[in-house]
């Protein structure tokens, strides 16, 4: 049965299968819960005592042991939707979730995907393509030309004048390329040809396809993206835009929105070609299209997302609405029954990505277990979070722990309220980012308002890593607390409070003590 | 019992003065010599994992928990920990039996059976996560037992040497 809200739409489903884990698989789950939808989730041995499989009505083992037997198995995840009757599948974001194959496997399945077509997925997917798309429907890029190399052929002529018109500083980037392979930056003409014949011969290495593509390099930009929200019927609307600058080594940390840096003017802006470039793909569904904006007020597309994010919070806080409950309605065949006025933006949020990783040691991921695990709460706040007290944190899966996003009347107040739960939040057992996520947070660079996504990786650590605590009193505390015995196993608060002190001090404990 | 902090050569010691459920501090020493400190005492709040640390008179919550030989404590809005050794691995609820101190494999074995140790003698060295561990005599007596060769794998706590008298 499907629910009611659900009753006139023209692809209705009932059961939703969540091919994810973590944190956004029990935020899809609950979601699930919430409208009425049974639920289904996957889990791998690792998973089987996890959050997100306690979350959802049933779930199925996915046997095997690395992750192209388990979460990118979409073989095995259909087999299981097919088992358990789940007539809808949510990817959540990372795995499965951007598999142009996967989505059509679905589809193809009989089986409802909560999210865009695969030709959507497909063609956002490719930055070529997109790029390409891009430019054709006319929206801003990067300004950039790409250079395909040809055993044998002169290059060099079309290479420097592609170079003259992007303009210096420029970066050399692989077409097929990613992950920083085959990328390099040319500050001066001189550097030019070397850099590029290494960046070359890099992406036939690493890809087997050595056309370079060319590209402005944009310093001192910073990342803001803008969500979208579209229908089967046609109509597409933006939720405004979200500031995602605070980036370690391309990884967000800290997210926004507002974003300090946007005017009413550039967010209309933006909004527009965001729109145009989810119109472009006959985009369906919660999407992300990211741009670069210069410091003079340009800004120039990045590269959607065609799946809800991580982030996606900081957007619910704000305008009030909830983009998985949108998914859902969407992927019915609903239309989204809010016009582009009717979205409105109250206050401000921030988030904050707690990672089980040392700071004070590269960032590795740190082990252990959740011995104790108190998340904060209170007026504004939100923790979405996959795990919970007990819980081991192992290498296996991405270290983050949760996401801390609060909601406040303004920026300011945002950031205090997002600090003050940070010190409130009490993790032990493992290792955790919290004290340099509370430094970034209070940096004046941040605070301002004025920071780019170089700021974490070009700021001395110095400035980010806390005072030296008072080893002192930490010794003090740690060998009192085991002279009283103080432990997870052996509690004192389980024992009846005295009477007289109301302390948990046994009278008798302490006699045997004094006088043995 | 020793502490230490994280990547911190200093070796502390504590002397505890404990009365109807609160301890006091009444010194610590870092590497032998005592430090100056205000007046520490910590008490058990009631709530498992919490206790409230009073310093200097202000008084503040604190939460703490033991993982292995690692106490983490959470005050003033910072998680941090605090690592304790025992000298020789002397287990307290084990009377002249040595408990590993730490999951690992033996590195090598330096004390038989029958042999008279003086206290501090180095019996047995294990090595975890590349990291070596000497095995010290807690006291002075006779090896009655070595439970393990080198090579072995040891969990944490496991007996690994008993001393009679």
């Amino acid at each position: 049965m499907s629910p009611e809200w659900m009753q006139g739409a023209n692809s209705p489903y009932s059961k939703v299968l969540v091919a994810n884990r973590g944190e956004i698989a029990v935020r899809v789950l609950q979601a699930a819960r919430e409208a009425g939808l049974s639920s289904v989730a996957v889990y791998s041995q690792s998973d089987s005592s996890s959050l997100h499989v306690e979350t959802a009505d049933e779930s199925v083992l996915l046997e095997g042991g690395g992750l192209d037997e388990t979460y990118l198995n979409g073989s095995a995840i259909i087999e299981a939707a097919r088992s358990t009757g789940a007539d809808a599948i949510h990817p959540g974001y990372g795995f499965l979730s951007e598999r142009a194959d996967f989505a059509s496997a679905v589809d193809a399945a009989g089986i409802r995907w909560i999210g865009p077509s695969a030709h959507a997925i497909e063609t956002m997917g490719d930055k070529i393509s997109a790029r390409s798309l891009m430019i054709e429907s006319g929206v801003p890029v990067i300004p950039g030309e790409q250079i395909p190399v040809e055993e044998g052929a002169d290059h060099l002529g079309a290479l420097a004048s592609a170079a003259a018109k992007v303009g210096y500083p420029l970066l050399i980037k692989a077409s097929a390329g990613g992950g920083g392979k085959g990328m390099r930056s040319v500050s001066v003409p001189k550097n030019l040809r070397s850099e590029f014949e290494a960046a070359a011969r890099e992406a036939s290495a690493a890809f087997g396809d050595g056309t370079v593509y060319i590209e402005r390099l944009l310093k001192r930009a910073r990342h803001v993206e803008i969500q979208v929200l579209c229908d089967t019927h046609g109509d597409a609307i933006h939720l405004n835009e979200r500031d995602c600058s605070l980036q370690r080594r391309y990884q967000k940390v800290i997210e926004e929105a507002p974003s300090p840096a946007v005017s009413p003017a550039t967010r209309e802006a933006m909004g527009d070609a965001a729109v145009t470039a989810a119109r472009s793909v006959g985009y369906v569904g919660a999407g992300t299209v990211e741009f670069l904006l210069a410091s003079n007020g340009e800004f120039f597309f990045l590269e959607m997302n065609t799946r809800i994010q991580v982030e996606h919070p900081v957007t619910e806080m704000t305008t009030g609405i909830d983009l998985v409950q949108k998914q859902f309605e969407v992927a019915a065949g609903l239309p989204l029954g809010i016009s582009q006025d009717e979205v409105t933006q109250n206050g401000h949020s921030i988030e904050a990505r707690v990672y089980a990783e040392d700071p004070s040691r590269g960032f590795l991921p740190s082990v252990g277990e959740l011995a104790v695990w108190r998340a904060p709460s209170g007026p504004g706040i939100r923790v979405d979070s996959g795990v919970r007290e007990g819980d081991s944190v192992t290498i296996e899966f991405d270290p983050m722990l949760a996401k801390l996003v609060v909601h406040a009347p303004d920026r300011g107040s945002a950031i205090r309220r997002l600090d003050s739960a940070l010190s409130s939040f009490v993790v032990l057992g493992v290792r955790t980012n919290i004290d340099f996520l509370r430094k970034a947070l209070s940096h004046g660079a941040f605070r301002g308002g004025s920071i780019d996504t170089d700021f974490l990786d070009s700021t001395d650590p110095s400035e980010l890593s806390g005072s030296e605590p008072d080893h002192h009193t930490l010794v003090a505390v740690a060998a009192a607390a085991q002279r009283l015995g103080i432990d997870r196993q052996q509690t004192p608060g389980t024992e009846a409070l005295d009477d007289h002190t109301g302390h948990q001090g046994d009278p008798f404990r302490t006699l045997g003590r004094t006088f043995p | 019992m020793e502490w230490s902090v994280p990547d911190r050569q200093e070796r502390y010691k504590a002397s505890l003065q404990e009365s109807e459920g609160s301890v006091s501090v009444a010194s610590i020493t870092r590497d032998g010599t005592e430090v100056n400190i205000p007046e520490t005492a910590v008490e058990a709040e009631g709530r498992p994992g919490r206790v409230i640390v009073t310093v200097g008179g202000e008084a503040k919550l604190a939460h703490v928990t033991r993982t292995g030989d690692t106490w983490w404590v959470h005050m003033d809005g910072r998680a941090h920990e605090v690592l304790f050794h025992e000298q020789g691995g002397r287990s307290p609820s084990n009377e002249g039996s040595l408990g590993a101190p730490m999951p690992g494999t033996v590195l090598e074995v330096l004390a038989r059976e029958g042999q008279r140790v003086r206290e501090g003698q180095h019996l047995m060295t294990l090595e975890a996560m590349k990291m070596e561990h000497k095995i010290l005599a807690p006291r002075p007596g006779e090896i009655t037992k070595v439970h393990f060769s080198e090579g072995d794998r040891v969990d944490m706590g496991s007996s690994l040497v008993e001393i009679g008298d």
